[in-house]
């Protein structure tokens, strides 16, 4: 223990000898400062390193959209042009975890014309509440912070309204045979662009 | 002993540092507003000691989430205190950081040589809000994965960089198992290591400012005991504050401490989906658009973030006596501001007839999911919304808006009724019940709205018959009716009248007799009469009947040539091609029977 304390009082040894005397004082220039800052940053830096690559991994990874999926039959929709809600049924991905035939996100269905179909996503533009029909007012509401759009999915009030944008028509709509197929899409949101979510 | 403590003291220095801390004063007097900062440190220790437990049965991930919580609130014994004071407490910190800093700005003590401590609580408060974001999502629930989805989904805003900021923040590309394990790493380790650092960091620039002052103002209290003990006087007004908060439900029952909604379904969006009381005043600012027409960008980045800059300034800008008072003003306009804000959008929220309706089907469906799953005897793996989704008391509703509410009123004089949007046939309310087809059977009733006024049917054979069968009835007529009713209903096997069926057991097997006389010159009914000219009767409105007659009305079993614009609703063996799954036409069935399980005692 005295061993300690006085040989602690003088001069200042390292536990490897090394002895750092006072004798070297000029040599601590720039140089040894920044050797010093260097090696602490990249003794820190790695680990950050490590785990930032990692934690970049999701930049990589893509929404799951874009294929046609079978939505319902021309005949569950009514004649008039009352729009539908119908689930897009499909294998979602969450990480590891595939469900598979599950709701993966909702369509609008409204018919105009015997064979033609307009399609609409329930997805608001806004933050992407889930916008809902409005039988009342004849047009759409988005509960979430009530952006108005009528049954062609424009906003009410494009000067006023929260949402930046129209509400997003899916455009690929095909009829094959009584089936209707959709090109399910997601878009950025809150942007006035209308561009496709990757 | 002496030499004891020495060699302590020789080592450590903690002697010395203690008689220091026992020598510390305060300035001026001994006073319980003294104690703030304290009661802080004391709601760390007390949310860092809750929360560890909380954590201990949590598993973030998108299958276990809601269900690890739903442990705590409902089996852990205490796990539903666990969370209702861990709750409170965090809103609490919030409250007591606000305070701090309100106190703070106005006393003025936010200038030099206090600068770095205004900082630190700044930074404080942020960090608590961040704490409050991160947690609420973990619960899971409907209204904390849309309201937290919605918020992360204005990232997407920010030109440029927002749909990478999403990946980021969401750690992939949709919400889901990752997004909490990440929100729980921020919630209990990196958020929780900021503020510890903050608190310790205010601690000494506090320690520091007071010596500078001292130094100007000699004098002041001593700190031990007198200042320590209102310190620990604090504590316990706080701890009773957290208490009463967490008790306020009572403490037993499904609803006690924080409720616990239903669990969150990613393929839908919770209609009422809203932040926090503390996010209340932003969210209103962006929804009355405070700023004018900027839009989300402005009312959600850079709004606030103008504030912050302004706070951050506000230790240069406050030496001046002018630019004390405007902040002043500033703080005192904002927080009247937050609170209009806030209340203003409570009130909208609570006339608006949809929010509130999409809030008590939601209470609904938080109320029944522990009792399916107690009933069941636990979660299985596909989750609890696979209960719910097999659950007619919950889903038949839904399923009857959807598919049926276009023609049929559902209406028995109850908040719950359904109206249909056009009502065109006949309203299903009691259906199968005896009060129904008494209905049915009466002259008076049957050609009217609740039955077959608006169908074809209303000047078909059946309403003809009852007409003149019933018209100017002899008392045994009447009670040949009645013997009908009884009979007829009696198919149906309603769960409701098990107990009266089972008790007019004769005058159910003479109405059978009746039924043969009355009615098989046009319906099926066991043996006699034949089909194709009007429904069967036998098992009439049972759950096989009705099943059957949803799938396709026009089989010759039913309505066959003479149904009336009824969809047949599974017609098709492929069930893809139907408008409702075989499954979903069983649970309408049995919602629509009143048949679905009640827990005993429940008065159902
Ligand atoms: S998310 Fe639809 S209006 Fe905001």
């Amino acid at each position: 223990m005295e061993n300690v304390s006085s040989s602690g009082k003088n001069k200042p040894s390292c536990a490897c000898g090394c002895a750092a005397t006072p004798a070297n004082e000029p040599r601590r220039g720039f140089l040894a400062k920044a050797t010093t800052l260097v090696l602490g940053g990249a003794a820190l830096g790695t680990p950050l390193i490590v785990g930032l690559i990692s934690f970049l991994n999701p930049l990589r990874q893509k929404t799951q959209a874009g294929r046609f999926y079978r939505v319902a039959t021309l005949e569950a929709l009514p004649d008039d042009d009352t729009p539908l809600k119908f689930p897009i049924i499909a294998d979602r991905k969450d990480a590891w975890t595939l469900h598979k035939n599950v709701p993966i996100g909702s369509v609008f269905l409204r018919r105009v014309g015997p064979k033609q179909i307009k399609a609409l996503s329930v997805i608001c533009p806004h933050a992407g509440c889930f916008i809902g029909y409005d039988a009342a007012a004849g047009g759409f509401l988005c509960p979430c912070h009530t952006a108005h759009f009528d049954l062609d999915g424009r906003r009410e009030d494009p000067e006023d309204s929260p949402s930046p944008r129209d509400m997003d028509t899916l455009d690929g709509v095909e009829i094959r045979g009584d089936e209707i197929w959709v090109k399910y899409e997601q878009f950025q949101m809150g942007i006035a662009k209308k561009v496709v979510k990757r | 002993m002496k030499a004891l403590c020495s060699w302590i003291e020789s080592r450590t220095g903690l002697c010395g540092w203690l008689a220091a801390c026992g020598a510390a004063r305060v300035p001026g007097r001994v006073c319980l507003c003294r104690s703030l900062p304290f009661v802080l440190g004391f709601a760390f220790v007390f949310q860092a000691i809750t929360g560890i437990f909380l954590l201990m049965r949590y598993c973030p991930s998108a299958a276990s989430a809601w269900e690890s919580v739903y442990w705590l609130q409902y089996e852990v014994q205490g796990g539903w205190l666990l969370r209702a004071v861990h709750h409170y407490c965090g809103q609490a910190v919030l409250v007591l950081v606000g305070v701090q800093f309100v106190v703070m700005i106005l006393r003025g003590a936010y200038r030099a040589p206090r600068e770095f401590v205004f900082w630190c609580v700044l930074l404080l408060g942020i960090v608590t809000l961040g704490l409050l974001l991160t947690g609420d999502l973990l619960a899971w629930d409907e209204n904390s994965r849309s309201a937290t989805l919605t918020r992360v989904n204005f990232l997407q805003s920010l030109p440029e960089v927002g749909g990478a900021l999403f990946k980021l923040a969401a750690a992939g590309p949709e919400f889901g198992s990752l997004t909490l394990s990440q929100f729980t790493t921020l919630h209990a380790l990196l958020l929780p290591a900021a503020f510890l650092v903050l608190l310790v960091l205010r601690w000494w620039f506090a320690r520091r400012a007071t010596t500078v002052e001292a130094a100007e103002a000699p004098a002041g209290s001593p700190y031990w005991p007198r200042q320590v003990a209102a310190n620990l006087v604090g504590c316990l007004v706080f701890l009773t504050v957290v208490f009463a908060l967490a008790l306020a439900h009572g403490t037993t029952g499904d609803g006690r401490g924080v409720a616990l909604g239903s669990p969150a379904n990613p393929a839908e969006f919770y209609e009422a989906a809203r932040p926090e009381w503390a996010f209340m005043g932003l969210y209103g600012m962006s929804e009355f658009k405070v700023f004018g027409g900027g839009g989300t960008v402005v009312h959600i980045f850079i709004a606030p973030s103008i504030m912050l800059c302004l706070f951050l300034l506000m230790p240069f800008t406050g030496r001046f006596k002018i630019g004390h008072v405007l902040n002043i003003v500033l703080v005192v306009v904002l927080l009247v501001g937050d609170v209009y804000l806030s209340y203003k959008i409570y009130a909208r929220d609570d006339s608006d007839p949809l929010h509130q309706a999409a809030i008590r089907q939601s209470q609904l469906a938080a109320a029944r999911i522990p009792v399916l799953i107690r009933h069941h005897g636990g979660i299985p793996p596909e989750g609890p919304l696979a209960l719910l989704r097999n659950d007619p008391k919950t889903q038949g509703p839904a399923l009857f808006k959807r598919h049926c509410a276009t023609c049929h009123d559902w209406v028995g004089g109850a908040a719950d009724d359904i109206k249909a949007e056009e009502s065109s046939a006949p309203n299903l309310f009691a259906f199968g019940s005896r009060e129904k087809i008494a209905g049915l059977l009466d002259p008076k009733q049957i050609a009217g709205d609740e039955y077959f006024g608006n169908t074809a049917f209303k000047r078909g054979k059946m309403v003809d018959f009852v007409r003149e069968m019933f018209s100017d009835m002899e008392p045994e007529d009447l009670e040949d009716r009645n013997l009908l009713v009884m009979a007829l209903s009696a198919e149906a096997k309603l769960p409701a009248q098990k107990v009266i069926d089972q008790k007019d057991a004769e005058q159910i097997a003479e109405g059978r007799e009746l039924i043969v006389d009355y009615c098989t010159d046009c319906h099926q009914f066991g043996k006699s009469g034949r089909l194709g000219t009007a429904p069967e009767l036998t098992g009439y409105a049972s759950r096989e009947w009705t099943v059957g007659i949803i799938a396709n009305p026009a089989d010759p079993r039913f309505y066959g040539k003479n149904n009336d614009r009824m969809q047949a609703y599974a017609e098709s063996d492929d069930e893809t091609k139907n408008l409702m799954t075989n499954r979903e036409i069983e649970v309408l069935t049995d919602w629509l029977r009143g048949d679905w399980y009640e827990p005993e005692g429940s008065g159902q």
